[in-house]
């Protein structure tokens, strides 16, 4: 072991035993004592005031800056760090998503990158103490020619030869799975085949962000609502900190964490990043029993969809055709959505859909996010992360609190830094293009 | 469902139109440096405001137009024929490469 | 079993909407009722004495009826295979098999029941506080918990049925038919407008319906006049479901003639919102007991249905209407043994019962038995329309709801009626008349006017009693567990919305948002106004998918000779929207006999583009990486496009047919693409060339004819032409009649490798040709071979397809098309990357081999991977098939460079397990690497 992992362990297992003293154990046995006496809740979250000076600044409270601050708190001992968010925890993509959690990627970098957030999210309701609902029910994306069915058998051999769980499977077994399905040859768009993941899954989003903000702020860390960055202060080429709505703040270290405000937050620096953010929609319909236990993906159709505990199918599908920074939703898309999900499931014409929203991605032209240092000392960026953010959220936030904490670029991330678009260096996941979910 | 005011076809719902991309000068490929073209093939302004940006309007004219218009509100305050800017709008290099099938009536299918 | 029929049915009431000569039979939970026509479902329920109709979601509650409208929370159930019908909107129809949903064993015995017990312990975002350990139970819990959800059933047999959608073009919109929209639509129709009317329930009138003979007066007097204007169309049973950008309008027709549903797209010139208001619940404990109902609820049963409500009633009255309930209760008889008042700072402490209401206790203590519980504590202005326009509502003290602000919506979105301000019809309609005659002037492009004004009454603010009641009733969320949870830190109306799900059920927070937001009010100290409210999404009612979906058009597109394939036993291919032959039942043979013999294949979907005029070589050195300038009349020659970013993007041949005159191929998918490219670069970057781009991939009929005998069967159906090789060589272009048809196209080429033609016949005559080749080659042993065969000959012959032999990565070089790559030329797309990866990055780039597996027998699936001993990945296997010609199988592959050299001895796992050796080969073709068949 070296040295920096050396300490990095010595202080996550000091920062656990602090947590463990902290207050609201949550468990069954709590539910029940607190419940028996009447007893209210602590506090999660608390608004505090606004230091003058932090040792780092998170800009972004969804779950990339919530679980960046976690892991510089927990795994490093770097406690003296400020949250800021234009609006409440997770307001942004971390509260819009659909939650599909999976790691079956084309590149090795891509696969060894979601694996590890996978692995992080097994272990996260017990890590934070609080149900996030990590329900790896099983993934599907369907191919409906060949060109795709392809492509799905280049993501399993590259997902078996780094251990994960990944199969390209035909149309009886996925009739099995999912008995909705049409799999006859007489579908406009018959499926051939599917990528089969059964680790991949939905997570309760709300739960992980409030629970890394819960366990963030526990440690120490300031998480601040509704306080919005106006400007960032840069001197020589190095930043020095930030100011907001409520006061300014100095900080050798700035992150910027946003998706949908990522170019508006960089260009306050002076960073010019290589994204195009486009609105994505998603829609949700009322509760029925449940009948589907896996997470249905089509390329072809552009459409996703998975049913929660609650019974509510949860719908999504390609970003909107133009790039817009609106949230307001459109009919089209769901008359589109709802065409598509019709073609996978005929007989579900009957339910009816309760809401629609959407979100905002930042699109790159590699599919892949944008990670690290920028042309400005000490401003990292954690961007980029189009329609595949939520699943990275651990160890995104793992690995910008090394870099932060360290000041050295992980390994694991270093496929994603700004610089290779200057350099002509694409990550390889543009190689097959698809909705990715 | 926006509508696009394509100086062509007069005010037609955006579902006619494929949106190509920022506007953009292309710079001049035997003096450029690598890290220019690449600026000007992936670099965007992206802004949350107006944008000017060129369509095209698919099942229309079939003209390349520029247009501004406020990506926020979606207002449109002007659309003209795509000049002469060096190249009418930066076509995101990922959409070609990846040959998605633009719906055009002429479309073919996967070889 | 024989039930004491029970009748709580009253005389006939004035404006009922029920036909006492029509009975109607129908199933519910099992037991046979009668109803009658033009009973909701729970209105037929309730005349048989029925008055539970579900239990609630977490803690299993028996609920009846509270708001007796479409979001009636308990009153939801499930109708044949339709979950989730709001059965007190919902018009009875003979016959119906309506069941409780969510229930076992039984509505009156539900097992879930047991929560109420340990109900204290459920509270709102229990589940986040538990669970946790041990993880590996997560899946079983999640089992227990998904029985919590609530809803009906739906089964993979039902059958999708018909569903519809419409365009309107209209001048104004009104959303809502009570007094207010009524005259609304009748003023703009009277400026000359045309007016689409819609309205939720089946009949016009909102509340004028049930609010006394003097409001059936009025309601009578604009029904008539409605129906007698031609220009106002009126929609009943339908919903604005939404307002987009543009005021793009979306109405949903729930039941049409000859469809189950239909969307109505509606481009509306001016929308104007009419929804009136919506009778908000009080929080109160025990508010959920069936018994417990709204003024509205209560007058709408009395008056429309004719159904006594109850036989002991308490009225809490705050309003106007509240003092209406009182008069009709007392006007049929009931009992009114309290009235509590509002106003007069009185109010009720709970309501208490077993299953159901029994007695009411006032503030003072008083505990009066009742079997009917009606409140009439206030309302919440519906303004889902007018915020999906942009409006921002906000709150008016006095009389305590939340209103439009006016100040954000476009001048062509408006509102009156109740969701604006308050006053009796004669208010409202005077109101809707203006805003009516303003809307219908703005949609015809006469501005001027302003909106006039309609005032608020002073109303108390009453949300919540001293104790704690259900502020969401479909979620099961109490007034308790939102002080909870704002104790805990979720303490804006976004966070308390997300922890509690309060709001996010089926009545889309019509009926709870404002009592969630007041109680968090309290919790927290902060006023009402600054909490704001949730944002609110469309759809403003629930729709279903098949509505949204409609009809789905995806058409698809075969060629003039698809009925010859189809006789033939070809097994079809999907390409895109093409269906093309993949074979007619055994590819090896057709692929073989093209070697031998003579094979044709319809080749149609390839990409055609007719390029004139004198500037068409500068386009063509342009977009392709060779050079074009000296391409003579009557010759052909293969190219390559790349992107800007030098990934290659297409590639195909063109053929100079005359001076001015090209044709240029593309590959099938890449036809739209290519066309629109060339496009660009001729709009916007050089308008002054003269070149004109035509389409003609569907101009022609093409079809590629190939194998040594190709020759002599082109001589016998192309006319007065020399075809010897030294009068047609390779890669050269004609035109001339073919089998009797003009203008056909000739030109020889070789994807399969073999001495072949490409005919481009127009359209009409394709089938007429293919059929003259087949009879023409008879003798000379021709079988039509398809696209699989054609894909084995093309890579026997290495010939790559772009996008699957190259990738979104995959630069010319990595290709095996380097050589074609003309740097010297000056300018064309993808240049300066193409220079760049010569110079730098050639050394790293990957490589495409032709791989020939080590055992003969070995075909490895497409996609497998090239990998190291350790396992790291050296390439991917992009083209893999056995070759009947050679008998061994034969692949392309993308490789690391390091393993690209002829000879090297690759290892590939397959994906079934297992590893097989493959050797790179000199050459991309396996057959003829020197081209000698292709010239012959």
């Amino acid at each position: 072991m070296n040295e920096s992992l050396l300490s990095t362990v010595g202080r996550r297992a000091r920062a656990l035993r602090s947590m463990r003293r902290g207050p609201a154990r949550y468990s069954a046995f709590d539910l029940v004592r607190r419940g028996a006496l009447h007893q209210d809740w602590p506090r999660s979250f608390t608004q505090h005031d606004l230091k003058t000076s932090y040792d780092a600044v998170v800009i972004g409270a969804g779950v990339h800056g919530l679980a960046t601050a976690y892991y510089l708190a927990a795994n490093h001992g770097m406690t003296n760090v400020a949250v800021l968010d234009k609006a409440y925890i997770g307001a942004g993509g971390s509260g819009r998503n659909t939650a599909i959690v999976r790691s079956n990627y084309l590149t090795p970098e891509g696969v060894r990158f979601y694996d590890r957030s996978v692995k992080l999210y097994e272990n996260l309701a017990v890590d934070l103490n609080f149900n996030v609902m990590f329900s790896q029910r099983g993934h599907l994306t369907l191919a409906h020619n060949d060109s795709s069915l392809r492509t799905m058998r280049w993501r399993a051999e590259v997902n078996k030869l780094q251990g994960i769980d990944s199969e390209v499977i035909g149309p009886e077994h996925i009739s099995r799975l999912v008995p909705y399905l049409d799999v006859s040859p007489e579908a406009r768009y018959p499926v051939l085949g599917a990528l089969y993941h059964p680790p991949g899954g939905t997570i309760r989003h709300d739960a992980v962000n409030w629970g890394y903000a819960r366990a963030a702020e526990h440690l120490g860390v300031h998480i601040h609502q509704y306080t919005e960055v106006t400007a960032v202060h840069i001197e020589s080429d190095r930043v020095t900190g930030v100011s907001t709505n409520r006061g300014d703040i100095s900080a050798p270290v700035v992150v910027n964490c946003t998706a949908g405000w990522a170019s508006t937050v960089c260009d306050l620096a002076g960073v010019r990043l290589p994204l195009i953010t486009h609105p994505l929609q998603a829609a949700v319909t009322e509760p029925v029993k449940v009948f589907l236990k896996a997470v249905v993906v089509s390329g072809s159709l552009h459409v996703y969809v998975s049913q929660t505990d609650r019974g509510e199918l949860v719908f999504g599908a390609s970003v909107d055709p133009y790039p817009s920074y609106s949230m307001r939703g459109s009919l089209e898309f769901t008359e589109e959505l709802a065409g598509h999900v019709l073609e996978l499931m005929p007989s579900i014409a009957k339910l009816r859909v309760l809401r629609q929203w959407a979100g905002l991605c930042d699109m790159t032209p590699d599919y892949s996010p944008i990670m690290g240092v920028t042309p400005v000392d000490g401003f990292l960026v954690d961007v980029g992360w189009g329609t595949y953010g939520y699943k990275a959220g651990p160890v995104a936030g793992e690995a910008m609190a090394e870099l932060v904490a360290t000041g050295k670029t992980p390994e694991i991330i270093s496929a994603f830094d700004l610089a290779r678009f200057a350099e002509g260096r694409l990550v390889g996941e543009k190689g097959a293009a698809a909705v990715g979910h | 469902m926006i509508r696009i005011p394509c100086p062509h076809c007069s005010a037609r719902n955006s579902a006619e139109f494929r949106h190509v991309g920022e506007s953009a000068t292309r710079p001049d490929p035997s003096t450029v440096t690598p890290e220019q073209w690449r600026a000007y093939l992936y670099e965007r302004s992206n802004p949350a405001g107006w944008t000017t940006e060129t369509w095209f309007h698919t099942v229309g004219c079939r003209r390349y137009i520029t247009v501004e218009r406020h990506t926020v509100t979606n207002e449109i305050r002007a659309a003209r024929p795509a000049g002469r800017d060096g190249r009418g709008g930066r076509e995101p290099a990922e959409v070609l490469s990846t040959r998605a099938d633009s719906g055009s009536p002429d479309a073919g299918g996967q070889a | 079993m024989a039930t004491t029929p029970v009748s709580r049915r009253l005389p006939a009431q004035a404006g009922e909407l029920i036909d006492r000569s029509r009975p109607l039979a129908f199933r519910w939970d099992g037991r046979r009722y009668v109803g009658l026509e033009g009973d909701t479902i729970v209105s037929a329920l309730l005349a048989n004495g029925v008055d539970v109709f579900s239990r609630s979601f977490k803690y299993s509650r028996p609920r009846g009826v509270l708001t007796g409208s479409f979001v009636d929370p308990g009153c939801t159930v499930q109708v044949g295979d339709e979950p989730n019908v709001r059965g007190a909107h919902r018009r009875l129809e003979a016959g119906m098999d309506v069941r409780p949903q969510n229930v076992w064993p039984s509505l009156r015995f539900d097992v879930k029941s047991a929560n109420r017990l340990v109900g204290r312990f459920l509270t709102a975002g229990f589940y986040y506080k538990t669970f946790i350990k041990p993880q590996r139970l997560w899946p079983a819990y999640q089992q227990v918990l998904s029985r919590f959800a609530s809803g009906g059933v739906t089964s993979e047999q039902n059958v999708h049925g018909y569903y519809d959608k419409r365009y309107v073009h209209v001048d104004v919109v009104v959303a809502g038919a009570g007094p207010a929209g009524m005259s609304a639509a009748l003023a703009a129709a009277d400026t000359g407008a045309s007016v689409l009317l819609v309205e939720e329930e089946y009949e016009l009138g909102g509340h004028l319906r049930y609010s006394g003979e003097q409001s059936l007066s009025t309601l009578s007097d604009l029904r008539a006049q409605v129906a007698a204007r031609p220009s106002i169309e009126v929609m009943t049973d339908a919903v604005v479901t939404g307002r987009y950008d543009d005021n793009w309008v979306a109405v949903l027709q729930r039941h049409v003639v000859g469809a189950v549903e239909r969307l109505v797209k509606v481009r509306a010139g001016v929308l104007v919102a009419a929804p009136g208001l919506i009778e908000r619940p009080y929080v109160f404990d025990g508010n959920d007991l069936p018994g417990v109902m709204l003024s509205t609820a209560m007058r709408r049963l009395i008056n429309l249905y004719a159904v006594e409500p109850g036989e002991r009633a308490v009225v809490l009255t705050a309003n106007g209407d509240g003092d209406a309930a009182v008069a009709d209760l007392t006007r049929v008889g009931v009992d009114v043994v309290g009235v509590v008042d509002g106003r007069a700072g009185e109010t009720i402490r709970r309501a208490t019962g077993r299953g159901r209401l029994q007695a009411v206790e006032l503030e003072d203590g008083t505990v009066l038995p009742a079997d009917l519980l009606v409140t009439a504590t206030g309302w919440t202005a519906p303004t889902s329309l007018l915020n999906m326009a942009g409006d921002r509502p906000v709150w008016n003290v006095t009389a305590a709801r939340f209103v439009p602000s006016g100040t954000d919506l476009p001048s062509t979105v408006l509102a009156t009626g109740g969701v604006v301000g308050d006053g009796g019809p004669e208010d409202l309609m005077a109101h809707g008349r203006a805003v009516g005659t303003l809307a219908g002037e703005r949609a015809q492009g006469r501005a001027g006017g302003t909106v006039p004004t309609l005032p608020c009454a002073p109303h108390p603010a009453m949300f919540r009693a001293s104790t704690h009641g259900f502020v969401d009733f479909s979620e099961d969320v109490s007034s308790k567990e939102v002080v909870a949870a704002a104790m805990e830190g979720y303490d804006s109306s976004e966070l308390v919305k997300r922890f509690t799900t309060a709001t996010m059920g089926p009545s889309q927070g019509k009926l709870e948002t404002i009592n969630t937001i007041a109680v968090l009010s309290e919790a927290t100290g902060r006023a009402i106004e600054d909490l704001g409210t949730t944002v609110w999404r469309p759809p403003y009612a629930p729709i279903s998918l098949g509505a949204l979906a409609g009809r789905v058009f995806e058409p698809t597109r075969v060629s003039p000779m698809q009925g010859w394939h189809e006789q033939h036993g070809a097994v079809p291919l999907l390409a895109g929207q093409w269906i093309r032959p993949d074979h007619y039942g055994d590819a090896a043979r057709e692929a073989r006999n093209v070697r031998e013999n003579v094979g044709i294949i319809d080749v149609t979907p390839l990409g055609k583009l007719e390029l004139n005029g004198p500037d068409v070589p500068q386009l063509l050195n342009l977009v392709y990486v060779n050079k074009w300038s000296k391409l003579a009349v009557g010759s052909v020659r293969y190219g390559v496009m790349c992107a800007e970013d030098g990934v290659v993007m297409d590639d195909g041949v063109t053929g100079r047919l005359a001076d001015d005159r090209y044709l240029m191929s593309t590959t099938s998918s890449g036809a739209a693409t290519v066309w629109e490219w060339l496009e660009n670069w001729l709009q916007t970057a050089h308008p002054d060339w003269q070149v004109h781009v035509t389409p003609v991939t569907t101009a022609y009929a093409s079809i590629n004819v190939a194998g040594p005998k190709s020759r002599e069967l082109m001589q016998r159906v192309v006319e007065g032409g020399d075809l010897s090789t030294e009068a047609f060589g390779y890669m050269q272009v004609r035109e001339g009649r073919i089998a009797g048809v003009a203008d056909c196209v000739l030109w020889r080429i070789g994807f399969t490798g073999e001495l072949s033609y490409e005919l481009h016949v127009p359209a009409s005559y394709g089938l007429h040709v293919w059929e003259e080749l087949l009879e023409a080659g008879d003798d000379l042993g021709i079988r039509a071979f398809g696209v699989e065969a054609q894909r084995i000959l093309r890579l026997e012959k290495g010939h790559l397809i772009v996008a699957q032999d190259t990738d979104g990565l995959t630069r010319a070089h990595s290709a095996g098309l380097g050589g074609i790559v003309k740097l010297d030329k000056d300018d064309f797309a993808g240049k300066p990357e193409l220079a760049w990866h010569e110079r730098f990055a050639l050394a790293t780039a990957p490589r495409l081999v032709a791989l020939q597996p080590v055992d003969p027998t070995a075909v490895p699936p497409e996609a497998s991977q090239i990998v190291t001993p350790e396992g790291d990945i050296l390439g991917r296997i992009t083209s893999s098939r056995m070759s009947p010609a050679l008998g061994h199988g034969v692949c392309l592959a993308q490789v690391d460079p390091a393993v690209s050299a002829a000879g090297t001895v690759v290892t590939i796992r397959l994906p079934g397990g297992g590893d097989i050796a493959a050797t790179v080969q000199e050459d991309l073709a396996f057959v003829d690497p020197e081209g000698v068949r292709l010239r012959a």
